[in-house]
């Protein structure tokens, strides 16, 4: 080969390397008066992050925000380190707000802090930070540990051997839920926890977790799962026809599992609740009402409601939006990795399918004010605040009530 | 047979290296999983081996396209990218509908062993080190699905794939026939064909490899491409699996698919190893996880555990005083 074809050959792979460097920017159309958002994610690559990042990307395209406000997403990689040059970048690019899923829940809040003090609004949806010049809006102070388990207790009437499915290792939000369930767990002596493990709140890894526990424990009784619940009734089935019952969080497989007769006949029952995605959509909201100047609005904790289905209210969506209070949508729609609370009718009309799919707005749909009330979240250390207290009933429950006495 | 009847056993006295690491890796495992009952007593049965088997057919068949680039002295850290083009692949051009199935199946593997071959170009003629090409291959590979799929891959596995990892033979799951057939082809590939045979020799001394007349650079590419095939039907097989794919399937094969051609044997510098050791390591791995996981400890210690088991297991398996051991008992009993 000679020189001239070996260095192009290097140019090229430069290229298509400097372009694939997990940095995805979505350019709308540049004009001056435009309001500078950020979209700032940690990473992407699983359902749950693409769906919350695409419901941004559709509402910014939805009129009147498409002429409004400039869009700008920015991926950049699992390290605290990377998200926080990200900010540093977005603040020095003269950003109006940043709407961001924080990796860390303290990492980033000396940068957050000199964007505040230079102006930049940051609204953090789902995980949260403890910097108070940073809007929270989040589900996490909304009970999903100590409902999921109640109704967990009550199923197993009080009685039996679980499986603890959780989520990543160190991770505030992995600590709030298990904090939550455990203290519900501790009030029974009959309920024995035989594994507990890591599951990344991935499918396939809770599939390949749970099944390693089985192989161990075939005689379980429960399990209360976070995200990736799909890949634990994997995993039974796997093994053989016999389901137990589980609480776990909002994947469309999950969803229609437990209305799935068949599944039923096998043993499944349970509760599908947790981390709705649609977050990113209302603190999106939020934070261009405060922009715009149509709502005043403190720095403050938002708590986003707990979405919360038993089996007897899985309801099948005919079309492609939560209409008629239906929540799941079949399988030939959407994999069963797919996280249904994508939308919510009070607060984001404006989604549809397509949207948390693919980021496109939907065909004549144009932007709605907000409720006028913002629920505040109470306190919960280390997650939304640094110096503060928990309320003394911080894990009461909101969802549930205890059918058997401890 | 006269050759039996020799009494010329210079040859044979001699316990090969790699065959009594193979022996104890493959002995190892087998003794932690009767220990396992220690830990639960539904350890250590027949459905227990059966889990692992399963679980470890996945790192098995990664292992070996890893075993072959090792083999040659590189190392491959696109695995977990292209297990993820192969699963994001395989559902959507694919899918539920079964569409084409069994041209688009070996069409998916074509692309996945191209994209090893470029990895493989630039390895040899951009003389990029393995490390940094293999990783550059792997962030293009993973932002084009990311960009492809937009962050949600869509459709389920093919019926093939379905039967592949859920259907039973005779009492036993059909995938584990399966890799026993692959390990089989992979042993024969190594071991008693002229392209194992001069994979070996590039891998022990380049130069020595070109004057014996290899022709190394276009040798160079072959195992980048097995690599990149086996990790895109590893891809199929999770899709089968978990009847699904995502974008991050592959993170978690990354160091094992390296520890477990470490453990069986190989040395990470190239020319030594065998596939049947690889084997060994990637059920010692497994068996490893399944036990440590029915441990009613915390994450933390846990993994504190499977590390130092690990490191332990490597440095008995190194030892040549094992060598030396098995060759003196072997002349006393003579």
């Amino acid at each position: 080969m000679n020189l001239l074809k070996r260095l192009g050959l290097a140019a090229s792979l430069t290229l298509a390397t400097t372009a694939g460097v997990a940095t995805v920017i979505d350019h709308a159309h540049a004009q001056d008066k435009k309001l500078k958002v950020y979209l700032s994610l940690s990473y992407s690559g699983n359902s749950w992050q693409s769906e919350a990042a695409n419901i941004v990307k559709a509402l910014a395209q939805t009129p009147p925000y498409d002429k409004t406000v400039e869009l700008k997403e920015v991926i950049s990689g699992t390290d605290p380190q990377a998200q926080i040059s990200a900010y540093e970048s977005m603040i020095q690019d003269g950003a109006d707000g940043i709407i961001s899923f924080p990796i860390s829940s303290t990492a980033l809040n000396r940068t957050i802090h000199r964007g505040c003090q230079k102006g930049v609004l940051f609204f953090m949806y789902d995980a949260t930070v403890t910097e108070p010049c940073a809007y929270n809006v989040s589900y996490i102070t909304a009970g999903f540990g100590e409902n999921s388990a109640q109704a967990l207790v009550n199923i197993l009437g009080g009685k039996g051997n679980i499986f603890l499915s959780r989520g990543v290792p160190g991770n505030s939000v992995d600590k709030r839920h298990t904090d939550g369930a455990m203290h519900i767990f501790k009030q029974y002596p009959g309920i024995k926890v035989v594994a507990e493990y890591y599951s990344y709140w991935d499918d396939r890894t809770t599939q390949q977790e749970t099944a390693k526990a089985l192989a161990a424990h075939p005689d379980v009784d429960g399990i209360w799962a976070q995200a990736g619940e799909y890949g634990a009734i994997q995993a039974q089935l796997d093994k053989g026809n016999k389901l137990v019952p589980m609480t776990g969080e909002n994947s469309d497989g999950f969803r229609l599992g437990l209305a799935d007769p068949k599944m039923q006949g096998m043993g499944l029952k349970g509760v599908s609740a947790g981390s709705p995605p649609a977050t990113s959509g209302y603190a999106f909201k939020l934070m261009m009402e405060i922009l715009t100047k149509k709502r005043e609005l403190k720095p403050m904790n938002v708590e986003y409601p707990l979405p919360w289905v038993p089996a007897d209210q899985v309801k099948p969506c005919k079309g492609d939006t939560f209409a008629d209070g239906c929540n799941v949508f079949p399988s030939d729609k959407v994999p069963s990795s797919f996280v249904t609370e994508v939308f919510n009718p009070e607060l984001l009309p404006e989604l549809s399918l397509q949207s948390a799919l693919e980021g496109k707005p939907t065909p004549g749909a144009s932007i709605q004010p907000l409720p006028a009330d913002v629920k505040h979240a109470p306190d919960a250390p280390g997650i939304n605040c640094s110096s503060c207290k928990a309320p003394a009933d911080e894990y009461k429950l909101t969802k549930i009530e205890p059918t058997v006495k401890p | 047979m006269p050759f039996e009847a020799s009494s010329d056993r210079r040859g044979r006295q001699k316990l090969d290296r790699e065959t009594v690491n193979t022996l104890l890796v493959f002995g190892l495992s087998i003794v932690l999983i009767v220990c396992s009952r220690f830990i639960s007593p539904a350890l250590g049965s027949w459905s227990q081996v059966l889990t692992v088997l399963i679980l470890a057919s996945f790192l098995v068949i990664m292992s070996f396209g890893q075993g072959l680039v090792i083999l040659i002295g590189g190392l491959d850290l696109s695995i977990p990218a292209l297990i993820t083009l192969g699963g994001v692949l395989t559902t959507t051009w694919i899918g539920t509908a079964d569409t084409g199935v069994w041209y688009m199946l070996p069409a998916i593997l074509v692309i996945c062993a191209l994209v090893g071959a470029v990895s493989g170009i630039g390895i040899v003629w951009l003389k990029v080190p393995p490390f940094i090409m293999t990783m550059a291959t792997s962030i293009v590979v993973a932002s084009v699905a990311l960009g492809y799929t937009s962050g949600t891959p869509r459709g389920g596995s093919p019926s093939a794939l379905l039967w592949l990892m859920k259907s039973w033979f005779l009492g036993v799951p059909v995938v584990i026939y399966f890799t026993l057939a692959f390990i089989l082809l992979g042993w024969l590939l190594q071991n008693f064909t002229a392209l194992g045979r001069r994979l070996r020799a590039l891998g022990t001394n380049r130069n020595a490899a070109l004057i014996a007349g290899v022709s190394v650079n276009r040798l160079e590419l072959v195992p980048y491409a097995i690599s990149a095939a086996c990790a895109g039907f590893v891809g199929m097989m999770l899709v089968g699996y978990s009847n699904g794919a995502t974008l991050r399937m592959g993170d978690s094969y990354m160091l094992p698919s390296i520890a477990a051609v470490v453990i069986g044997g190989s040395s990470i510098l190239g020319g030594s190893g065998t596939f049947i050791g690889t084997v060994g390591g990637a059920i010692l791995l497994t068996t490893l996880g399944t036990m440590i996981s029915a441990i009613g400890l915390s994450e933390g210690w846990r993994t504190i555990i499977e590390g130092a088991i690990i490191v332990g297991a490597l440095l008995v398996l190194r030892g040549e005083f094992l060598t030396h051991i098995g060759n003196r008992m072997l002349t006393r009993g003579k």
